[in-house]
């Protein structure tokens, strides 16, 4: 039982998945493989990029040993790491390879959890200089609607969902201080599980509110939780594995 | 020294509470240590047994940070059930207190739920023969519906338990104490202090009707719990948040600094001697 790792193309996937292996950690660490490892084999120093996932293999699977701290201790969590390229969503992309859609659905079916890394929408980035790059809000809301279609009637059986709305730096106004009132602080020093879910809801995923309590409502036992996320901030991009941490952990 | 005690099961509905309720339960001694509380007993829950020690990590790492517990499932069979040591030492005027140690077994919500739809199936049907085993001495029932409909349903779902309770030949020695759930809620809250009266008589008046009628008085007692309790003595808001969840919502601590559980051992110590404590323990 792994977590999966999906998301639509250039939703930044491959880039979160390498910097949350940086050294540089607070709470969660990636035991192995190391930093560089894993810059070798998805980064293009070329391109000075990260390598676009290969579109011919449904998923790319990756054993990464993590080490979260809790105030409870140190948790290692072993991550079956699925990384999915974009066109695997698209029907062309099913059609023309049914055998590994199968695998991928199979993958799927049998994890734990799912992490759904989104870009944001147009309209969220108001000076960004190239935000004619991302889609409408309502294009944002369709396809979220897919994937509330997609959980509820493929994945009866996952228990946790993290939506992650990635590239944070790019829609958030005053970016630091929203990671620092965010930031993992236990002990009450700063906002729970709970706040936090509700914070982030309300600010952020608002447009698609009623269908996050939809796939709340129409899975069983199923917990779904909404985070910010974005390469630049530490704490933000560690916040999803925290949370994993506490029900996965062994 | 009397060594009371004995296998006692936590059983209820889906979402009723079960787990938290334990998790609190195993917990609880660690916390009042760290907050230098003081009261007339005191419960020991040994961290050195494995599934002690995880779900008091799970109360650490959950409760108190605004998250909540996952649904305890049938999937893994009656040999992942996780079974809980508690000892609860009374407090006695210049005695030591008889030390009462408990094995408390968390089943999965889903057997009761399906009691009712009559989708019971071999597996279901392996837990409740665990759980009316002769070794097993009283069952805490945790009822967490007050509003209309709950009634109908529990009654439906009781009767058909203890119609298993009779197959089992365990009618007339089982103590069950049946408890309402999450009393920290403002409508309920009040009636907390008697909780037969006027929470049982007046909400679930079928449910409880059907146990007078079935159970020897001596083998059924009502309770209130409320294992996130309220703010505070002068301000009885509930410390709870609810949140969307599969079941209409979930709720989670609001104020763990304000932590304070109501009713959590008296239905214990009750199911183990037969005695109530007050109802506040």
């Amino acid at each position: 039982m792994g977590v999966i790792y999906i998301g639509d193309r250039f939703s930044g996937k491959t880039h979160l998945a390498m910097e949350l292996a940086n050294p540089k950690c607070n709470h969660v660490k990636v035991v192995s493989p190391s930093y560089d490892q894993l810059k070798s084999m998805l980064y293009d120093e070329e391109n000075s990029s990260t390598k676009a996932t290969d579109a011919a293999k449904s998923v790319y699977q990756r054993f990464i040993q993590l080490q979260v701290t809790l105030p409870t201790g140190n948790k290692q969590i072993s991550v079956d790491w699925l990384d999915t390229p974009g066109e695997i969503w698209r029907a062309s992309w099913r059609e023309d390879n049914p055998k590994e859609w199968e695998d991928f659905m199979q993958n799927i079916r049998s994890s734990e959890g799912v992490l759904l890394i989104m870009s944001p929408y147009r309209e969220s980035l108001d000076s960004h200089p190239e935000k004619d790059l991302y889609i409408t809000q309502q294009q944002w809301i369709n396809r979220f609607n897919r994937w509330v279609d997609f959980f509820r009637h493929e994945c009866p059986n996952l228990r946790h969902i993290l939506i992650c709305l990635n590239k944070a730096d790019l829609f958030c106004e005053e970016f630091s201080r929203e990671a620092g009132k965010l930031a993992y602080k236990p002990h009450g020093a700063g906002m729970n599980w709970q706040q936090r879910q509700s914070y982030v809801c309300n600010q952020y995923f608002r447009p698609v509110l009623p269908s996050i309590e939809e796939i709340n409502r129409s899975i069983r036992g199923l917990s779904v939780r909404c985070f910010i996320t974005s390469v630049h901030e530490r704490s933000l991009l560690e916040l999803p594995w925290i949370y994993l941490a506490t029900f996965l952990a062994t | 020294m009397k060594d009371l005690g004995g296998n006692i099961g936590v059983i209820g509905p889906r979402s009723s509470g079960k787990t938290t309720y334990l998790a609190a339960l195993a917990y609880w001694p660690e916390r009042k240590l760290e907050r230098k509380q003081k009261s007339a007993f005191e419960i020991e829950s040994s961290d050195e047994l494995e599934a002690n020690a995880k779900i008091i990590e799970k109360a650490k790492e959950r409760i108190l940070e605004g998250s909540s517990f996952e649904p305890t499932t049938v999937a893994g069979g009656i040999d992942d059930l996780d079974s809980y040591m508690f000892t609860i030492k009374v407090k006695r005027f210049l005695r030591p207190p008889d030390p009462i140690n408990l094995v408390a077994v968390d089943y999965p919500g889903e057997i009761f739920n399906e009691l009712v739809n009559g989708e019971s199936n071999s597996l279901h049907e392996e837990f409740i023969e665990k759980c009316l085993r002769k070794d097993v001495k009283g069952l805490l029932i945790l009822l967490p519906g007050w509003e209309r409909g709950s009634d109908s349903f529990y009654e439906q779902m009781i009767r058909k338990f203890l119609g298993l309770m009779d197959s089992y030949g365990r009618m007339n020695d089982l103590r069950l104490a049946v408890a309402m759930s999450k009393c920290e809620r403002g409508e309920i809250w009040s009636g907390r202090l008697d909780p037969e009266i006027d929470l049982f008589n007046m909400h679930l008046r079928e449910t409880t009707a059907v146990l007078r009628k079935k159970l020897p008085r001596k083998n059924l007692e009502f309770f209130a719990i409320s294992t996130f309790g309220v703010l505070s003595r002068n301000n009885p808001r509930p410390n709870r948040v609810d949140e969307i969840g599969q079941e209409g919502v979930n709720s989670v601590l609001r104020e763990p600094n304000e932590w304070r559980p109501y009713g959590m051992i008296a239905p214990l110590y009750w199911l183990s001697t037969g005695k109530r404590l007050s109802a506040d323990v």
